[in-house]
């Protein structure tokens, strides 16, 4: 216990100020002017299904026209229970999953507790809260959507925000980045008036939703990439349930991409 | 009054035998290598005997909690720190004890105005390539590494009776409960060596179990996470007490 009341115990970005790091920016009146307008190149997704929570996106990474990756991972794990999918800069939401690691880490550890999902929820709220300086320049804008299972409660849960630290819960689905305003669309319906509300659908059929979905945004979005069988470039699935965060590996992904992506009605699980 | 090397020399002689005594009663951790990983256990009157340092680094300690609680706390400080500013995989157990606390329990302990930490740590890794690595830290700094496990504990005759069966016991080719069986048989031999007088230390297993805390914890190879630190859980406690109690 640390004895200096003005110091939260278990507090990894105290800790990280004392060595000399600095994540605070400041706002610089000159640059503010300019609206944001910094392109997010990406689609990730979350939605609510039977055993959990789904995270996915595609693995494109562009700098305006450009294509400058093709295998960027964009759902990042945090702990056992939490992933962020991320949107926006790399750098910022890089850092940001790192931070965040160290910080849910070092604070199960030194406090011997798992850090509450609120408490979780308000750490990436400060971090973007912080980050608004460099957001408004125009440098460092990230949206990202975080998920994770309450191992106490026994319930998952799906949190978006916007730029400023806000954070939204969701109930059924999200999707961010520039692919998402085809898909969101989609999720409504398939969810409103789809065979199941996703809430109910199997992990199987929620994984075939999600490689579609990801598949139609990079039909509309040149900064979503598509799946590349023949290159071994598949979206990144991962699925967050009481067991914890399981990303699922190439090898499925190739089986499911394919069997997902047939023509028709039919689903790879048959339902 | 210490200008003279002598009185020095006494003085530390004498913080010795002043943190010795003080340990006495600390009751033993026992690490080991078993097929799959590394087991780390113990049992003691109340809790707080073994702890996660990083992803794949553990801590068991004897002494005064309030001691242990801070070394604990600066090891965490450090490896965190070190996994945030360049990678998990240089946080490793020699840098942390070899560049971190040995020094630093070293200089505390010979400034003999100030109060010695009443330690004794026993850390243990499982490295990247999947070996393990056993370290012993006093509280003057002083650091052995231990290749087939190792054991901590106040009494020095149980510590070198304890170590040596370790090292005779085939550990590492043992499941993890067979290694927990045999790591609770030397425990429970340890037992002898304490006075049987003392009613406050349970003789036997059973009476450990029931009046003390057990803890126990795995470094698991097998984890594909990033953190590879797993608390035994009541069911697999539950299973051994019924083994061998």
């Amino acid at each position: 216990m640390n004895a200096d009341p003005n110091v939260s115990p278990g507090d990894f970005f105290g800790l990280l100020e004392k060595s000399g790091y600095r994540w605070h920016a400041r706002i610089d009146p000159s640059q503010a002017q300019n609206a944001i307008t910094v392109t997010h190149g990406t689609t990730v997704l979350a939605f609510h299904f039977k055993d959990g929570v789904i995270v996915a996106g595609d693995r494109r990474a562009t700098a305006g026209n450009s294509i400058m990756y093709e295998r960027c991972d964009k759902v990042i794990p945090i702990d056992d229970y939490t992933l962020m999918a991320i949107a926006g800069v790399p750098a910022t939401a890089f850092e940001m999953a790192r931070v965040l690691t160290h910080n849910f880490e070092y604070y199960r550890r030194s406090q011997m507790q798992v850090m509450s999902v609120e408490g979780k929820i308000r750490a990436l709220s400060k971090l973007l809260k912080e980050n608004v300086g460099m957001a408004v320049q125009g440098l460092g804008v990230v949206s990202p959507i975080f998920a994770t299972y309450d191992i106490k409660s026994k319930k998952a849960a799906i949190h978006f925000y916007d730029m400023l630290g806000a954070d939204f819960k969701i109930s059924t689905h999200t999707a961010t980045g520039s692919g998402s305003p085809t898909i969101r669309g989609i999720l409504e319906h398939e969810d409103l008036w789809g065979e199941k509300p996703l809430l109910e659908r199997s992990e199987s059929d929620a994984v075939t939703l999600a490689i579609r979905l990801l598949q139609t945004a990079a039909q509309f979005d040149s900064a979503t990439g598509k799946a590349r069988p023949e290159d071994n470039i598949f979206p990144t699935v991962a699925l967050v349930t009481e067991a914890g965060y399981r990303f699922l590996n190439d090898e499925e992904m190739a089986g499911l991409c394919q069997a997902s992506l047939k023509r028709g009605r039919a689903t790879p699980g048959g339902n | 009054m210490f200008e003279e090397p002598y009185r020095w020399m006494e003085a530390v002689s004498t913080r010795h035998n002043y943190v010795q005594e003080k340990l006495k009663m600390g009751q033993p951790v026992l690490s080991v290598p078993y097929d799959d990983g590394v087991l780390i256990m113990g049992f003691s009157p109340q809790p707080g005997k073994i702890f996660e340092v990083y992803d794949r680094i553990a801590l068991g300690g004897v002494g005064h909690p309030a001691d242990v609680e801070r070394l604990r706390m600066t090891l965490l400080d450090m490896a965190h720190l070190e996994g945030f500013n360049r990678s998990a995989q240089d946080v490793t157990l020699a840098r942390l004890l070899q560049f971190g606390i040995a020094p630093a329990l070293k200089q505390n302990f010979e400034e003999i105005q100030r109060a010695p930490y009443i330690i004794c740590l026993l850390l243990v890794e499982l490295d990247g390539a999947g070996h393990p690595n056993f370290f012993r830290v006093n509280y003057d700094g002083h650091w052995e590494t231990f290749k087939s496990g190792t054991v901590i504990a106040g009494n020095e005759k149980v510590m070198d009776e304890v170590q040596k069966k370790i090292q005779d016991t085939p550990f590492a080719t043992f499941t993890l409960d067979k290694a927990l069986e045999e790591t609770c048989r030397l425990w429970a031999e340890s037992r002898k060596q304490y006075e049987e007088d003392d009613k406050s230390i349970p003789m036997t297993l059973k009476e450990a179990f029931d009046q003390w805390y057990f803890e126990a914890a795995v470094l698991s190879g097998k984890v594909e996470r990033r953190a590879i630190y797993r608390a035994l859980t009541k069911e697999e406690i539950g299973k051994l007490k019924s083994s061998v109690g």
